[in-house]
């Protein structure tokens, strides 16, 4: 008894000790490297978002090491969980750890308004690719991430009225019901459709409903969608709930216009809800996949997996920092000040820079639709 | 089972401290405070966490941790009843902190009365009634009882709904101690303070009368019942002063946090912290601080395996558990507790 | 408020009673266990999220069914549906005696520390959900429709679907055999002896670690059965959605009354409608806070749930 509780304690031990000393020893590398940080969900229920967004931006560091031999670049792979608690306890690491010059990301806006104190007092630069929430860019918030905090994604008051618009676009007398998934995302994307809605001509708003983002049986809310003679249905969650509501709404017999944010706008939609997903209208910035086939042919050869959600916002935003190392902007201010004022071309086309709230300077969703199991760009929602 | 032959820590422990005289105990217990409070100074050594800044780590998960387990321990250690909706007076005493705070200009300390009071209030609103159940049926009624409280947080709009309350301030610096956001050396004996105070309470309760009373709760209610022993007035009291510390810790831990939502609040905060109890060595307060020291730190230290981390959290629970089922450091007395039938009985 | 009650009372009932008895298989898991240890199965619900996967490996990876093609029919969709059902229960069964031997079996023989045996069963869901999660890459996974969900007749307004009625009918099912052989079968009245009285029946010659892997076996088959049930309605399963699944049972578990089969029932059945009612009425935001205050109002009034007592003799 006595011995074997030593035994185990002691390879317990022994074997954290060894994995420890190995995760420091390969930290101190050579000198000519330098740092960049990935911010976002990478473990628990939301990590295939960080994961993809993960995956493009080492993307970016391949490519941009193929390209300039001389220069290394080290990624460190901040695990927030997406969860602010989380967040809160990496964050001051991060924001003391000075060789780390850029963050892309957080990923989700809670971990961001949790993170931001300590990357402000850090002078750290981050550019997220998908914290959406208005709040980050609005000087009025308490929540104002100025001057370190930089977006390449549109916020949710510019989704909500094109989400709107492209989700009643010729349908008659649209009645739509609004459900969303009660995720700090969902809910205030929600309200933004709910006012959008108010400027497009005919359409009302017929019902609402809140639906956990752990739920599956969607009975009850397709009950309401009926009894309220809804004929467009705008869902503002994540794409793996919406695949399995579609599946069931058009199990029930109803042929309303089925309408998602950029939560659903994921190949994996189309992939999860098959047939169902036909003639989904999805708002969203054009992927890896859109930008053109070959692009996406190298990444999944180089990366061994699809590119998947923000792939174009996180590879855009890590060859921004990449640039600014290339530039010669290695230290945390001279990285922030290039960040801020930085004007480039991004992958898909798009001009990316940054206006002084730190929002993306032009930047705008497009439309796209379910067509044979693929998402099809319809062009810009004007 | 011979204890001798036991490798048993906490028995060295106790034969130390009973074979010292008044000045060796006072000498002991304060080389032990120093060494705990120049802990967030040993951030370079190999205790220092990869990624999270180590003496951020030290005050949560790590010193929010210990105080809650101790919380918790009042109840599930001390009084035995099974409380799986702890982290409900946690986020009690954080939304306190949080609304009082940026709507009312008080600051943490002056806040941090009314978050104890709104818990313990809320403990007894939830003991009045539920307490009569046992056993498991108490488990998941106060399962639930966690599980509605993050639910109307979430649904309401007076707590922000998901978007969760930013800009909680800081506590006020104390004299020369200045809390700062890149340097959490004063948090963290903010915390030590607080976990000694909450051990000196249950120490001086466990050798009085609520203390016995629990002890009877814990080992046969009935029994407990029929000598007279107002068992349910006790179990409220235990369930408010467990709540009392939760509320407590809820109030540094927003104020530390900067930044509270729902999604905080989950359900894996209540077992994670029973796990801290049970694991540590129910009942013993000093198990308990173990416990909840290395289920709170180990998870940040094993960041560089980011994938498998909580894969391996999960393994070492079950490893320990079914090695030291009494926990890392168990508790004295070590009468075996017949709880085995008499939920239906 | 109520008049999407109202207006679609039918068919919301339809589908309260058909997730209902997907709780019901698996609070079975959940209360076969609790009767004979008297012991929360923290791990039920990733035994039942292992057995979704069952499931949706036999229709993709062994049948090959991708998305886009068309759903089986005839013999073949028997078949099929047979084999995905086996495959399920299967891989939850094992799942659950893989539990029982790593979290609880030691901890048993060492003599009852039942927060012991907790914790370790709650480290064991954690591992199973992980292990799950690296598996799939964290990715929810869908499962290809195999089972055309046809609208077989309309009645008071509601679709009355085929998948629907095969769950309803097949849980139901299996529901009743395992009834029967707790009732009837040899190892059944051995359950049942140990849940009575352990000593007693280890006394009687009863082998006690033989009846409690077969209870945690049994068990774990209906968790199983429901997790082919939940594919097969909702075609998609994820590593963590064994945790709401599984909170859902066991409430449907401790309002029957725990450790009781036919409380079991009862309680699935009335979560299900419960929550489904709670979601038309109030909105879906609120059906947890509803089900709990209903359950802690049920537990007041009758502290051990519905159907606690007087069924002592049919008591798993």
């Amino acid at each position: 008894m006595n011995k074997k509780i030593k035994q185990s304690l002691a390879i317990v031990t022994a074997a954290a000790l060894a994995f420890g000393l190995a995760s420091v020893s390969s930290a101190s590398a050579a000198a000519k490297t330098y740092t960049i940080g990935y911010q976002g969900p990478l473990s628990g229920g939301e990590a295939s978002t960080g994961i993809d967004e993960q995956n493009a931006v080492k993307y970016a560091i391949k490519l941009f090491m193929a390209k300039n031999p001389t220069i290394k670049i080290k990624l460190v792979s901040i695990d927030d969980q997406g969860d602010p608690a989380v967040a809160g306890t990496v964050a001051p690491g991060i924001g003391t750890n000075k060789s780390i010059l850029g963050i892309v990301g957080p990923a989700y806006s809670g971990a961001t308004i949790a993170s931001l104190p300590y990357y402000k007092a850090g002078g750290l630069a981050l550019i997220s690719p998908s914290a959406t929430r208005v709040s980050l860019t609005d000087p009025a918030s308490p929540d104002f991430g100025s001057p370190v905090f930089h977006r390449n994604v549109a916020t949710d008051d510019k989704q909500g009225p094109a989400l709107a618009k492209y989700a009643t676009k010729g349908v008659s007398n649209a009645k739509v019901f609004i459900f969303d998934d009660q995720s700090a995302y969902a809910v205030p994307l929600a309200g933004y459709v709910t006012s959008g809605l108010k400027s497009v001509s005919g359409a009302s708003l017929v019902g609402t409903d809140s639906v956990p983002n752990t739920t599956t049986d969607f009975s009850p809310t397709i009950a309401k969608i009926k009894t309220s003679g809804a004929n467009v249905v705008i869902y503002t969650g994540y794409y793996s709930q919406a695949a399995v509501f579609i599946k069931q709404l058009r199990d029930s017999g109803s042929t309303a216009v089925f309408a998602g944010g950029d939560g659903v706008f994921n190949a994996q939609f189309a992939v999860l809800a098959g047939a169902s997903a036909e003639g989904s209208r999805l708002t969203g910035v054009a992927g890896l996949a859109d930008v053109g086939a070959k692009v996406e042919a190298a990444f999944k050869k180089s990366m061994g997996v699809s590119s998947g959600v923000y792939a174009v916002e996180a590879f855009d935003g890590a060859n921004i920092f990449l640039n600014g190392i290339k530039a010669g902007k290695t230290t945390r201010a001279a990285m922030l000040k290039w960040v801020n004022s930085y004007k480039g071309k991004g992958i898909g086309g798009a001009t990316l820079g940054f206006d002084k709230n730190g929002d993306i300077a032009v930047g705008g969703f497009s439309g796209f639709t379910v067509t044979k199991g693929l998402l099809k760009n319809t062009g810009p929602v004007k | 089972m011979k204890i001798r032959n036991y490798w048993n820590l906490r028995d060295w422990g106790a034969s130390v401290w009973e074979g010292a005289n008044r000045t060796k105990r006072v000498a002991i217990a304060l080389t032990a405070i120093v060494l705990v409070a120049l802990l967030p100074f040993a951030g370079a050594s190999f205790l220092a966490t990869p990624i999270a800044s180590y003496d951020a780590v030290l005050v949560y998960p790590v010193g929010i941790f210990v105080l809650m387990a101790l919380g918790l321990n009042i109840v599930v250690g001390k009084s035995g009843m099974l409380d799986l909706g702890y982290v409900a007076f946690f986020a009690i005493g954080a939304y306190t902190m949080a609304l009082m705070g940026t709507h009312t200009g008080l600051n943490t300390w002056e806040i941090m009365p009314f978050g104890i009071a709104f818990a313990m209030i809320a403990g007894v609103l939830l003991g009045l009634p539920t307490l009569r159940l046992r056993g498991d049926y108490l488990a998941i009624v106060t399962l639930g009882f966690g599980e509605i409280v993050r639910l109307v947080v979430l649904n309401s709009t007076w707590s922000k709904g998901p978007n969760g309350i930013a800009n909680v301030p800081m506590p006020p610096d104390i004299g020369p101690l200045k809390f700062k956001l890149d340097d959490q050396k004063v948090f963290f004996w903010v915390v030590v303070i607080m976990i000694l105070l909450t051990i000196w309470m249950i120490r001086r309760l466990s050798v009085r009368r609520p203390g016995r009373a629990w002890e009877a709760i814990r080992q046969d209610e009935d029994a407990a019942e029929l000598m007279g022993v107002p068992t349910l007035k006790y179990k409220i009291w235990s369930f408010t002063l467990g709540a009392a510390v939760g509320g407590a810790a809820g109030v540094l831990y927003a104020s530390k946090n900067l930044f509270i939502a729902p999604e905080m609040f989950t359900l894996n905060v209540s077992i994670l912290i029973l796990s801290c109890v049970v694991f540590g060595g129910i009942g013993n307060i000093w198990g308990v601080v173990v416990g909840a020291t290395i289920l709170g730190y180990l998870p940040d230290r094993i960041r560089f395996i980011s994938d498998a981390r909580m894969l391996v959290f999960g393994t070492v629970l079950v490893v320990v558990m079914n090695f030291r089922p009494d926990g890392l450091l168990p508790r004295k007395k070590r009468e075996k507790v017949i709880v085995k039938k008499e939920v239906v009985a | 408020m109520f008049k999407v009650l109202i207006d679609q009372f039918w068919s919301l009932t339809i589908s309260g009673v058909a997730l209902g008895f997907i709780y019901v298989l698996i609070s079975l898991g959940y209360t076969m266990v609790y009767g004979v240890l008297r012991m929360i199965n923290f791990a039920n619900s990733e035994i039942f999220m292992w057995g979704t996967f069952g499931t949706v490996v036999t229709n993709r990876d062994l049948f090959h069914y991708t998305q886009l093609s068309e759903p089986a029919k005839g013999f073949k969709l028997v078949f099929v549906l047979l084999s995905a059902l086996l495959v399920s229960m299967a891989i939850a069964g094992i799942t659950a005696v893989f539990v029982e031997f790593v979290a609880y079996r030691r901890l048993r023989a060492k003599g009852t520390n039942r927060l012991a045996t907790l914790i370790s069963a709650i480290g064991i869901s954690i591992a199973l959900s992980e292990v799950m999660r690296l598996l799939t890459a964290s990715r929810p996974v869908g499962s290809p429709r195999v089972l055309e969900k046809l609208i077989l007749t309309e009645v008071w307004g509601a679709n009355i679907r085929l998948d629907t009625v095969i769950t309803i009918i097949a849980a139901a099912i299996i529901f009743f055999i395992l009834e029967r052989f707790i009732k009837l079968s040899r190892m059944g009245k051995a359950i049942r002896a140990v849940s009575m009285n352990e000593d007693a029946a280890k006394l009687m010659g009863v082998n006690l670690n033989r009846v409690i892997t077969t209870t945690f076996l049994v068990g774990g088959l209906a968790t199983g059965a429901a997790g082919f049930f939940y594919v097969t309605v909702f075609e998609y399963t994820k590593f963590n959605i064994g945790f709401t699944m599984g909170m859902a049972a066991f409430t449907a578990a401790v309002l029957g009354g725990i450790g009781n089969i036919r409380g079991a029932f009862f309680g699935g059945v009335s979560l299900g409608l419960l929550e489904v009612y709670a979601s038309a009425v109030l909105g879906t935001q609120w059906k947890a806070v509803t089900v709990f205050i209903v359950l802690v109002l049920v537990l007041l009034f009758k502290p051990n749930g519905l159907f606690g007592e007087a069924v002592q003799t049919t008591r798993a």
